[in-house]
């Protein structure tokens, strides 16, 4: 079989019926999408097929042959966030990021489909998605600002020079410090 | 001091959003094996035999360790502080809460694993279990625990912890009105998106990498450790990126098993705890049960508190008394209330022993009291706030464990919430401050509280 991720072309060896998630993982190494519940209840698995998001949990790779899978390495790179990414980098919508690559999926086809979404909107599109740390509301404040487009540099608030010693001394381009 | 209320990047955060942060299940390594548990299938019972072999020759399977493999079984997570331990890291005569690991497989994949746990014999008695903290306490409940219903380790052999303050017989004396309540709440699973996973590397050295989600890296080290009976230097443990934790990832669930079954396989072990095991048999936050009367005047004071607390342990020990002794310490809630008499006990259950979440011991506890303190503000026909503010800890008022206190935030947040909610106060208590008691809100029965500072003497 052979499968699209990210562009790339794999040719996967997993039996059929391997649920997605798996190959994605264990033969790919392509590990952004997680193992939250593998029964389709928590979101951490989203991706991207053919631009809806799916729970690669439950879909087996046969059923996606052909098609084009988006996984969160896709979307943007550390030097080169995409705007949901920024978004929810400069918002605070990741604590402890185990949930963040599926709500950050259901968030892009979001906002490729209804790039204004009301407030409901957002919540219908990411209803499916679980997260333990941060009460949602830091999620749906980045959600809203990737859609006002409302990120970038010029947000920068402090500057790193305002942190103490032994504050995060690692950035990348395109980083709110 | 710049970073403090500043807006600073997380430093995890670009990684976070974009795939790149490695949580344990992301860790790659060669030749890796998966484990999988044979775990109880009943609440309580005696494992009468246990016969791995066919699952030993199963295709696929690599290892299988069961109590036997294990150098120390029975380490208790508070040895460290001089702390019996009580609980086998594989049940070996009994199994004691629905899910508890009697044997662990390891093999190509985690079918293969699977399979080798269906492929176990094993013959379980069983016996009858218990579910409530309170039936548990009761003298004629079935027996469930080597030691007895409920922990008997505290300090001085007590088998509960005590706090004894002031004169309560006094207090109840002087009372014009005794409210009583019980309070209990249930049980929550802490519930992280990132199930228990670990990941142990056997090194060419003969050391061990493990790759843990603990909440408690060198805790967890130490741990493992006392099982293998071997130094820590033989010991490498990573760990820092934890897909959510809530206290439910300070108990050590995966390494010290899949520690066992890289040594016996030769083989990195990787072990991810299902949802279900994850809901059926980690650590949840414990059911309590509280029983609580207060002595109290027409006027608002709370002269005295009796408290029973029964904390439910589950089927061992693990922290709980530690979690209850904060919970004694905690067991007035934010108010000054001078004369105490508190027992708490330990009990155990039939259910996955319990561990901390999000202010182990003391939010059963905060609970009960705000609670408590509006039945005594409907009982008085008084403002509640107004009775939270009269009672609420001041600057020189003393813990139940005579801590005196230099920073209560009583005060200053009762007004914020009266304000929030738009709540109209008294006069007098609109301006309240935290400073120390004086005048009016200095009766007789709060000097005494305030005259031993610190050591309690």
């Amino acid at each position: 079989m052979k499968l699209t991720v990210n562009g790339r072309e794999h040719k996967v060896e997993s039996a059929p019926l391997t649920p997605l998630l798996h190959v994605l993982r264990e033969e790919l190494t392509i590990t952004s999408p997680k193992a939250g519940c593998q029964q389709g209840g928590c979101g951490a698995c989203t991706v991207l097929v053919d631009g809806q998001p799916l729970r690669s949990c439950l879909m087996p790779v046969a059923a996606v042959e052909g098609s084009k899978v988006t996984t969160l390495e896709g979307i943007g790179t550390p030097e080169r966030l995409a705007p949901v990414q920024a978004a929810f980098y400069e918002q605070y919508g990741s604590q402890c990021g185990f949930c963040t690559p599926g709500f950050l999926m259901a968030t892009h086809a979001l906002l490729e489909r209804s790039p204004s979404p009301t407030r409901e909107d957002i919540e219908e599109a990411l209803s499916g998605h679980v997260c333990r740390c941060t009460g949602y509301v830091k999620i749906l404040a980045s959600v809203e600002a990737a859609a006002r487009g409302d990120v970038g540099e010029e947000k920068a608030e402090p500057s790193l020079d305002d942190a103490q010693p032994g504050e995060p001394g690692v950035l990348v381009p395109g980083s709110p410090a | 001091m710049k970073a403090v209320g500043a807006r600073l990047p997380r430093y995890d955060g670009v990684a976070h959003v974009t795939g790149r942060s490695t949580f344990v299940d992301d860790v790659r390594v060669t030749n890796m094996l998966w484990a999988k548990a044979l775990r109880s299938p009943h609440h309580h019972a005696g494992i009468k035999s246990i016969d791995t072999s066919k699952a030993e020759a199963m295709p696929g399977v690599h290892a299988v360790v069961t109590a036997s493999d294990v150098p120390r079984n029975v380490y208790g997570h508070l040895e460290a502080l001089g702390i019996p331990g009580d609980e086998p890291l594989l049940a070996e005569e009994d199994v004691r809460y629905l899910g508890q690991p009697i044997a662990v497989v390891a093999a190509d994949s985690e079918e293969a694993a699977q399979a080798g746990v269906q492929a176990i014999e094993i013959e379980l008695e069983e016996r009858p279990a218990l579910f409530d903290v309170r039936l548990a306490a009761d003298p004629d409940a079935p027996k469930i625990h080597h030691w007895g219903n409920w922990y008997p380790h505290f300090e001085a052999d007590f088998d509960h912890r005590q706090i004894r303050k002031g004169d309560v017989d006094k207090a109840f004396a002087d009372a014009d009105v005794i409210v009583s309540g019980v309070y209990r709440p249930a049980a929550i699973e802490q519930l992280p998106l990132e199930t228990q996973t670990g990941l142990a590397v056997p090194e060419p050295d003969g050391r061990l990498t493990i790759y843990s989600c603990t909440q408690a890296l060198y805790f967890s080290m130490g741990v493992v450790a006392a099982h293998l009976q071997w130094p820590l230097n033989k010991l490498k443990f990573v760990g820092g990126t934890v897909g959510g934790g809530f206290g439910g990832k300070v108990d050590t669930a995966t390494e010290t098993l899949i520690a066992l079954l890289a040594l016996k396989s030769g083989r990195p072990v990787k072990w991810r705890w299902t949802r279900e095991e994850e809901f059926l048999c980690s650590s949840t936050r414990a059911p309590w049960h509280m029983e609580i009367a207060d002595a109290v005047t027409k006027d608002g004071w709370i002269l005295g508190r009796k408290m029973l607390t029964l904390h439910d342990s589950g089927a061992y020990a693990r922290f709980s008394p530690y979690g209850v002794t904060k919970h004694s310490f905690h067991h007035t809630g934010a108010y000054t209330i001078p004369n105490l008499h508190f027992d708490g006990y330990c009990v155990f259950t039939n259910r996955p022993p319990t561990s901390a979440m999000r202010g182990f011991g003391v939010t059963s506890v905060s609970f009960a009291t705000e609670l408590h303190v509006s039945r005594i503000a409907e009982v008085l026909g008084i403002d509640p706030f107004e009775l939270r503010l009269r009672n609420a800890n001041r600057i020189g008022d003393t813990s139940p464990n005579w801590i005196s206190y230099t920073d209560p935030s009583t005060v200053p947040t009762i007004l914020e919430i009266a304000g929030a909610v738009g709540h109209e106060l008294g006069g007098d208590y609109r301006g309240m401050t935290r400073d120390p008691r004086e005048g009016e809100l200095l009766p007789d029965h709060l000097v005494a509280q305030q005259k031993l500072n610190g050591d309690g003497h």
